[in-house]
């Protein structure tokens, strides 16, 4: 009898648990959608940003005569394909990678944006590349809104100026700079990567850095959606320069291991360290500079204490491309209005608000830099403005199973000595999905 | 919120109603068949969801898995039948290789060293005194009541290493560097698969409170005339133990063993939070999730699974038998 009863328990369980998830499926929300011809814009960005943007949008939408409501969403590079396939979606998404913006398109869920916008206007007045990055299929889907630069070098600005250190102007400078770091008894590079289960992909940065750099544009591009092999000489001879930087003898605090094992997010701390710089050199994006990654006292007086410079290109003078990421904006109904908007988004001003109080940069070479809240903001925003293109991440718009997947594992391996570059360029070549 | 509470609320009453409802009607018809019928079919009659639930929620899946193990690019418009291309391509590749020889690693020395150490806290335990023999248990007990990922930023706060000269966080390198050594990287050890041992001691960690416990609860059911009896009979302490103890303890020391063994060849969370399977640590459950999760790649993660569910499958057999003829002994 006792067993008799606890089969049912568990088959009430069963059935209850059967109930709960179809309840769940059915209670998606219905809030959005058509209201009163306002104009609806997703971002996921933060939300000191989202009210920036907001303000200048109002007054800008008030003289166009349209309304315009900006949402804050999580995540809406996952959201906002669910959100399709509900055929629940705003007139305007900000999405953060080329990748999700060519999966919008191909749901044939996003608009053209060449009659929209003055493509030709904006050409001349973003930052170089700014239009290529929101190409799919030779047609601009995505306007760059808002962005992040990864091509930089931040340095111990008090300790490098007293030390007379110059600023590289090419790979080879920057090679003989660290150097010269070591031949003063320092240490030039703060190198790590430990990032949990994401460990890896400060070595990818290095590495799409250093492939656009030794290829050009076209050769990345190529080498992002795999018509040039990760085993091309383009990349080996980018590996080479990592190489180099990374396992070459006394270059890295704490040696090859210290690499893989040490938490990204320490890098910088050792660049304060009393007296004299731990290590004198970091690569890193935009979004290291914060109060998470740098000690109080530096964060508190950015400016004098905190250097930053662009990763140099491989010629002094030559092609300068920079590497970064950023917001796009994707155009997802054809009324009016939301055209209307998406003009209003195209422009310098509406970053006005947002610039003094966070992290944005904009992608308008016109913008206002007196707005940008540091120096620090305003070196950044210049590397962007000067370089020659502004090419996105590429590991994202890889294949996950190469851009989150080989790519950092067998970059990881690597410094950690469990192989070597060649085994493991050609592993990572190897796991792209045939298709 | 509240409207989410309403719908929790809601359905579980509604499930519960709908159990009701559905065992009230199954009695029902029951009833309607001829008395003689109605007393031989009622218990299958009762037991038909449980077996339907299973059904749903256990075998089908089973099945499904195993036919997605011979597809590629399941879930997308090219998915198409590969035959056996999955398991090949996994049992040709190097590094799965390694993901084998780890998992095969954790089997071999998981399960008896929880075992043992379980057994030992058992036996030297329950020698002490009332208060000391609760207090020790409770402290060997505690870390199971910890999750997997807690453990892990425990853990990972043994094992954290900073460079040299850098204040080390971590506890053993702090320890290293109390007695002048240069800081070791732990986790990146993977020399004799060293690494791999390091995360062990986590699950043991973990573990060995579970195994004390029901063997603890199965020295003390030993019948205290058997230990007597030995002793009168000349027996040393050793000899009690080992001839006497043991041997009546024995099925519980299997069940124990079993549990353990089936629980690390599932093991995850330790690999994919501390390293995710870099540094040649990779173990079966992490790499299932990566082919599945990150790599999309269900065909290869079904087929990972199927190799898994071949493995365990003569493991249950063996504790169903050992469980029946454990209860026909009785």
């Amino acid at each position: 009898m006792l067993q008799r009863r606890n089969r049912r328990k568990m088959a009430a369980t069963a059935v209850a648990a059967a109930l709960a998830l179809t309840a769940a499926a059915c209670g998606g929300d219905d809030s959005s959608g058509e209201d009163g011809g306002a104009v609806t814009i997703w971002m996921s960005l933060d939300q000191s940003v989202v009210d920036g943007i907001q303000k200048q949008m109002d007054i800008a939408a008030e003289e166009a005569g349209i309304e315009v409501n900006i949402e804050r969403v999580d995540g809406i590079d996952k959201l906002i394909k669910t959100k399709i396939q509900a055929g629940d979606v705003p007139d305007i998404a900000l999405l953060p990678q080329p990748g999700v913006v060519a999966s919008v398109v191909e749901l044939g869920a996003a608009f053209p944006l060449d009659d929209v916008l003055d493509t030709g206007a904006l050409e001349s007045s973003m930052v170089a590349g700014a239009l290529d990055a929101g190409m799919v299929d030779d047609q601009l889907y995505g306007l760059l809104t808002s962005m992040n630069v990864k091509s930089l070098i931040f340095y111990p600005k008090k300790a490098f100026e007293e030390a007379g250190y110059p600023q590289p102007e090419s790979l080879d400078e920057l090679t003989e700079l660290a150097e010269q770091i070591k031949s003063d008894g320092g240490t030039p590079w703060c190198l790590t990567m430990e990032s949990g289960d994401a460990t890896g992909w400060v070595a990818t940065d290095w590495m799409e850095d250093l492939v656009m750099r030794y290829g050009g544009v076209d050769a990345y591009n190529d080498w992002v959606s795999h018509d040039l092999p990760f085993t091309d000489p383009v990349v080996k001879e980018a590996a080479a320069y990592f190489e180099g930087v990374a396992l070459t003898e006394d270059n890295v605090l704490g040696g090859q291991q210290a690499i893989t094992a040490t938490p990204f997010t320490e890098a910088a701390k050792p660049m304060f360290d009393e007296g004299k710089p731990g290590c004198w050199l970091l690569k890193q994006g935009s979004f290291f500079v914060g109060p998470d990654f740098l000690p109080e006292d530096v964060f508190a007086n950015l400016d004098e204490e905190l250097g930053v410079m662009g990763f140099p290109p491989a010629e002094a003078g030559g092609e300068n491309p920079v590497l970064g990421g950023g917001d796009l904006a994707v155009l997802m109904s054809d009324s009016e209005d939301a055209k209307t908007a998406m003009n209003l988004l195209a422009t310098a001003d509406i970053g006005k608000d947002a610039a003094p109080v966070s992290s944005f940069i904009s992608p308008f070479k016109d913008f206002d830099a007196s707005l940008y809240p540091s120096e620090t903001t305003r070196t950044i925003a210049n590397v962007a403005y000067d370089s020659t293109a502004f090419l996105f991440d590429g590991s994202d718009s890889m294949p996950a199973e190469v851009g989150a997947g080989s790519f950092w594992k067998e970059m990881t391996a690597w410094l950690n000595g469990d192989t070597d570059i060649d085994t493991a360029l050609q592993n990572i070549d190897d796991s792209w999905p045939a298709s | 919120m509240l409207e989410k509470t309403l719908t929790a609320f809601i359905t579980v009453l509604a499930g519960v109603s709908a159990a009701l409802a559905l065992y009230w009607v199954l009695n029902k018809i029951s009833e309607l068949l001829p008395e003689k019928y109605e007393e031989r079919l009622k218990p299958w009659f009762y037991i038909l969801p449980a077996y339907l639930a299973i059904a749903i929620f256990v075998i089908y899946p089973a099945v499904q898995t195993f036919i997605y193990s011979f597809k590629t690019k399941v879930g997308f418009p090219a998915e198409s039948w590969t035959g056996f291309d999955n398991y090949t391509t996994l049992l040709a590749s190097d590094a799965f290789r390694q993901t084998l020889l780890n998992t095969f690693l954790w089997i071999l020395f998981v399960p008896a060293a929880v075992v043992i150490l379980g057994l030992l806290v058992a036996l030297l335990a329950d020698r002490l005194p009332t208060k000391g023999e609760n207090a020790v248990k409770t402290l060997i007990f505690m870390p199971m009541a910890i999750s997997m990922v807690g453990a892990a930023t425990v853990w990972g706060l043994v094992y954290d290493y900073r460079p040299p000269g850098r204040p080390q966080v971590g506890l053993l390198n702090g320890i290293v560097a109390a007695f002048g050594g240069d800081p070791i990287a732990w986790l990146q050890q993977n020399a004799f698969h060293f690494n791999s041992f390091l995360l062990m001691v986590m699950l043991l960690w973990m573990n060995v409170g579970f195994a004390m416990v029901l063997l603890s609860a199965a020295v003390k059911g030993v019948p205290s005339e058997t230990l007597e009896a030995a002793r009168i009979d000349g027996a040393d302490e050793r000899q009690v133990y080992v001839r006497v103890v043991l041997p009546q303890i024995k099925g519980t020391i299997v069940t124990v063993f079993i549990t353990v063994l089936i629980g690390v060849m599932k093991v995850f969370d330790i690999v994919f939070v501390m390293t995710n399977g870099n540094f040649n640590t990779n173990i079966i459950g992490n790499e299932f999730y990566l082919q599945f999760f990150n790599n999309n790649n269900q065909g290869a993660a079904a087929a990972i699974a199927v190799m898994l569910m071949l493995a365990v499958i003569p493991i249950m057999i063996y504790q169903v038998r050992n469980f029946r003829a454990e209860e026909a002994a009785r």
